[in-house]
């Protein structure tokens, strides 16, 4: 193949995942600039088209297009008993007067709003202790990543039987001379108990992309930092956190779109209770579609989903965009 | 990964390289799917003119294996395919299915007093034409829930109805003298629950296991018992009723019952039989479905009738499966047929129960039953035939036929489960008042 | 890092793994206990909670007939497929998006995010008609397709592949190189991780598949093991000692695959000798 590309990108990269949006298109304005033949890139365009299309095939036919179709579905009158003609906003405004709904939201917003930050804390903290040279560190790592081998509903399986009354939670407490606590049948401690569930999966996981991401960090920075004196939390603020950025992030949106489809941990562990406070948007959604059959309001449930996602996604790629921009 | 591996070393020219590679494992893998693809859709006729019915359920695979196998000699040129749905998923799997037009469905389990709702969506076949006969064969008042507006929707297939076991071991330590089978001894609920305490006291680790602890169908009774009412009212049963005295005061007592430890919290309906099999609970009140587990493990267990309100009204629950034809099958008159035999039939009724012990509607067959029923433990069941026949004349409350019945059912199972866990009962009633509200609006 | 500041952060490794361990380690003791025995040993506790002694395999012989065995084939089958062609379709994509230079290459990178925003749970009722109507229901074909379709597996390989220098795409396009070549020579082989990640995380959405295989109606032959497992579950009766062994072997799975791999999903670009 002819036409050497000459790019002037000099600030490649060697941190493998997360990007920002700012930076993706700081790069394409760069490389399609002007001084490009347009015979080379209406080239790369038919590989491109070749490349993408049976992705794209699927992404079309098997989400995108079932997606409209939700959305369409969501403006249309609930076929509960038997109708289906227009509804305009009815479903949506039934939802927003609906207290259960509303509930809902409030509780799926909080969920996130500790799940999300705290995964990602215990996973860079587990990442910086167990990145380091210890004894049989690859053992340690080895079995914190474990749970990440669990399916989903095993692991709800598992939790379920270890809050039971007389299940290892328990039977652990009594041990260490502890009072038994209610744990999923009290409305204040089922929340942080699913949370638990929820970390013990996603923790380990997250925690070996960013130990990938602080092997990449060269070690002369740190040793260039510790020639100027800079103590072991300046190191970490000055040298690890910017570097790891890229992978914070990529942690931080792909953790989040994960979190806020919860679904199986809430039908096995508390069905949405006690009182609705873990009862999370998925599990509702599957409740109006599945169990009650309000396809329609379902499907008005899932279009808010989708619109919340996408604005807090795209918060998350700003942010962390424009701090890399500096 | 190999794939990549693979066409690393692959010599032809670049770009086609990828282009083969993602091609040629498509089709290698396309067509290893394809060796299950051909048994799709809704088409139930093979070649040589069988058709093939599909029959949905949610008991243990193999369950309904004597049935098929009896109807299938009978009936050459019929084969039937029978699919097990998880009992957590079967509602919700026939509910989307059904709602697609899904046509692969012919024959399915029907909960009864979700009829009403499941007609409004139009997802059971009218089988009125099968009225007379249905009214002749099967026992009284079994028949009731399947018809709405006068039309017949489904056959019952089996009854239920629910007795107050006992551990008489756990009883005899503490000195309690266990209720009669005599119905005109019923003990009272504050009976058993004083009986529990003792029990406890006594080294029972749980008082009173009540086994579909978060259902309706369970608890409904407490609440009738007390002149509460199913707790919808109104002509079309479409008005929430919860907050009445009855109501407020059976859950009231079931809220108790849990924060004082005679009942225990946190533990799933599934859980409760094998409980009280390993002797850990001095009373279960369940279905008679659990006596043939109980017995292959030995179990120690009595019977006796279901308990009432001392102030109150014996109320027992009732009613089990259906069965029902989808109006999208394409094979009608078959399945009506393959119904005609498994509920109105003897034989076909009793091959229904060969694998599990729960009552037939089929009048003979349930006579049959009752012999069973009777001889299954001796020394322990003798009478309970007749106490069962005693409880479906006398005692028995059907669900509520309300459209908005799954709303509810679905509704009141977290109303349950947040009583048993201590929320207010009167609270949590109004709060279900005003969800049911806002949820029955969308029926109208 | 001084020596003194080891054992310290030694003790600290070893209370957080065997932290994560032991919920999976006493799922795993007590599928060594018949019935129900297991609730025995946690209340109150004893130490025969975690070691299973007096225990038996009596679980797992009566896992192991040709129903259960039949499933976790189907979901390894089924998985491997889509695995396999998922890879496939999402490293050409990922390519596509990150190295080429095209006009609309935003716009197709946002559909990829946006595919990955929507809940598949939530929009499988329209699709299970769709697939029914084409005649996919009951089949491998039915089961597998909606798995290829991972926008989540472009967007990994994608920050991937960006982070690869482009000065290794330049020398390669100068040695004459076409694309596909790049793709395989070049980039493939330092994306191992990315690689495993996303193939791990088709294997794992289609391991764990269960609201969709009931959707479409599978008929027991083709049931995957979440559907056999959780057919373990009957209406009024629980046998957890069965239901352990089922999540033991449900995990089983994964944890080697993850085991095997996890050397190639932790190795970072830094080890390939590219850097610097």
């Amino acid at each position: 193949m002819s036409g050497p590309v000459s790019m002037s990108d000099t600030r490649t990269s060697t941190i493998p995942a997360g990007t920002s949006a700012g930076e993706r298109r700081g790069r394409t304005r760069r490389a399609a600039g002007p001084a490009r033949p347009k015979r080379i890139r209406s080239r790369q365009l038919a590989t491109a088209l070749l490349y993408l299309s049976p992705a794209l095939l699927a992404i079309v036919f098997l989400r995108l297009a079932p997606a409209v179709s939700a959305v369409v579905a969501s403006f249309q009158e609930s076929g509960l008993t038997g109708g289906s003609g227009w509804a305009g906003l009815e479903n949506y405004r039934f939802l927003f007067g609906d207290p259960g709904f509303v509930n809902t939201i409030v509780v799926t917003v909080l969920f996130n709003l500790v799940v999300n930050p705290a995964t990602v804390v215990l996973s860079l903290g587990l990442a910086l202790l167990l990145s380091q040279r210890l004894p049989a560190a690859g053992l340690w790592r080895a079995l914190v990543f474990a749970p990440a081998a669990v399916p989903v509903a095993v692991s709800g399986v598992i939790w379920s039987v270890v809050y039971q009354p007389d299940g290892l939670a328990n039977g652990l407490l009594t041990a260490l001379g502890l009072p038994e606590q209610p744990f999923l049948t009290s409305a204040g401690q089922a929340p942080p108990s699913v949370m638990v569930t929820v970390l013990w999966v996603a923790v380990g996981y997250w925690m070996i992309f960013l130990i990938a991401g602080l092997q990449d960090i060269p070690r002369t920075y740190y040793e260039a930092a510790q020639i100027d004196g800079a103590s072991a939390w300046q190191r970490f603020r000055y040298v690890t956190l910017p570097l790891l950025r890229r992978p914070l992030a990529f942690v931080l949106v792909a953790n989040t779109v994960g979190n806020f489809l919860i679904f199986a941990p809430i039908q096995i562990l508390t069905n949405g209770g006690p009182e609705g406070a873990t009862n999370l948007i998925m599990y509702d959604i599957y409740q109006q579609a599945y169990r009650i059959g309000d396809v329609n309001l379902a499907q008005a449930e899932v279009v808010l989903l989708m619109l919340v996602m996408l604005v807090v996604v795209g918060v998350q790629f700003r942010l962390l965009g424009s701090k890399e921009g500096r | 990964m190999n794939v990549h591996e693979g066409t690393v070393r692959r010599p032809a020219a670049t770009r086609r390289a990828g282009r083969l590679a993602v091609a040629g494992v498509a089709v290698i893998a396309l067509a290893a799917c394809g060796g299950g693809t051909e048994a799709g859709g809704g088409d139930g006729e093979d070649d040589g003119g069988t058709v093939t019915l599909q029959f949905i359920h949610p008991e243990v695979a193999g369950s309904f294996d004597p049935l098929i196998e009896a109807y299938e000699a009978s009936h050459p040129g019929v084969r039937i395919e029978a699919t097990n749905v998880p009992f957590d998923q079967l509602q919700s799997t026939l509910q989307s299915r059904l709602s697609q037009g899904d046509s692969s469905i012919d024959v399915y389990t029907v909960d009864p007093s979700r009829i009403p709702g499941i007609v409004a969506r139009e997802q059971l076949l009218d089988i009125s034409d099968l009225m007379d006969q249905a009214e002749e064969a099967t026992i009284p008042s079994s028949l009731e829930p399947n018809v709405v507006d006068g039309k017949l929707w489904s056959l019952p297939i089996w009854t239920s109805e629910q007795y107050l076991y006992y551990n008489p071991t756990l009883l005899e330590q503490a000195g309690i003298t266990p209720p009669s089978k005599d119905p005109a001894q019923r003990w009272t609920w504050e009976q058993v629950v004083e009986a529990a305490r003792q029990a406890q006291a006594a080294g029972a680790e749980h008082g009173l296991l009540i086994e579909q602890i978060n259902r309706y169908y369970q608890l409904q009774p407490l609440a009738e018992s007390l002149g509460g009412g199913p707790g919808l009212s109104g002509d079309d049963l479409l008005t929430p009723d919860l907050t009445n005295d009855g109501w407020v005061r059976a859950m009231t007592w079931f809220r108790d019952i849990h924060e004082s430890g005679v009942a225990p919290r946190g533990i799933a309906p599934d859980q409760m039989g094998p409980l009280f099999a390993a002797g850990k609970a001095a009373f279960y009140v369940g279905g008679p479905w659990v006596i043939p587990g109980w017995k292959a493990e030995n179990a120690a267990f009595g019977i006796a009738p279901h308990p009432y309100f001392a102030d109150g009204e014996p109320a027992t629950p009732t009613d089990s499966w259906s069965w029902g034809i989808s109006p999208h099958s394409e094979h009608v008159e078959e399945a009506k047929e393959f119904l005609e035999w498994a509920a109105l039939t003897t034989e076909g009724s009793l091959a229904t129960i060969e694998k599990i012990f729960i009552p037939p509607t089929n009048a003979e067959a349930f006579d049959e039953y009752m012999g069973r029923l009777d001889a299954s433990v001796p020394g322990v069941t003798e009478g309970a035939g007749d106490l069962m026949l005693h409880e479906l004349e006398n005692t028995a409350v059907h669900r509520p036929p309300s459209l908005g019945y799954i709303q509810f059912e679905e509704m009141m199972v977290n109303v349950f489960e947040d009583i048993r866990n201590g929320s207010d009962p009167e609270e949590r009633l109004s709060k279900a008042e005003e969800e049911l509200e806002s949820a029955f609006s969308r029926l109208r | 890092m001084n020596a003194r500041a080891v054992a310290p952060r030694t003790a600290a490794a070893v209370l957080v793994s065997v932290l994560f361990l032991i919920p999976l380690w006493w799922v795993v003791a007590s599928s060594f206990r018949p019935r129900n025995t297991a609730f025995a040993y946690t209340s109150p506790f004893g130490w025969e909670a975690l070691i299973p002694v007096g225990g038996d395999v009596s679980n797992y012989s009566a896992l192991f007939n040709g129903y259960f065995l039949r499933a976790v084939g189907n979901s390894l089958f089924v998985a491997a497929v889509t695995v396999v062609l998922g890879l496939a379709l999402s490293v050409f994509a990922a390519f596509a998006l990150s190295v080429l230079r095209f006009r609309g290459r935003e716009l197709v990178f946002g559909l990829v995010v946006l595919s990955f925003l929507i809940p598949f749970d939530a929009i499988a009722i329209p699709m299970s008609g769709q697939f029914r109507d084409w005649g996919l229901s009951n089949s491998y074909l039915g089961l597998i397709l909606p798995g290829l379709a991972n926008g989540f597996a472009i967007f990994v390989l994608r920050q991937f592949f960006l982070g690869i220098p482009r000065e290794l795409l330049e020398a390669a396009r100068i040695d004459g190189l076409g694309w596909g070549r790049i793709l395989v020579q070049v980039y493939l082989p330092l994306c191992r991780p990315a690689l495993v990640g996303a193939g791990l995380m088709l294997f794992l959405s289609q391991w764990q598949a269960y609201v969709w295989p009931l959707l479409i109606g599978t008929d027991s032959e083709h049931h995957l093991a979440p559907i056999a497992l959780a057919n373990l579950r009957r209406q009024l009766e629980v046998d957890f000692g069965q239901i352990f062994a089922g999540s033991v072997v449900l995990t089983l799975v994964p944890g080697l695959l993850l085991l095997a791999f996890q050397r190639h999903f932790t190795e970072s670009l830094a080890a390939t000798g590219i850097k610097d």
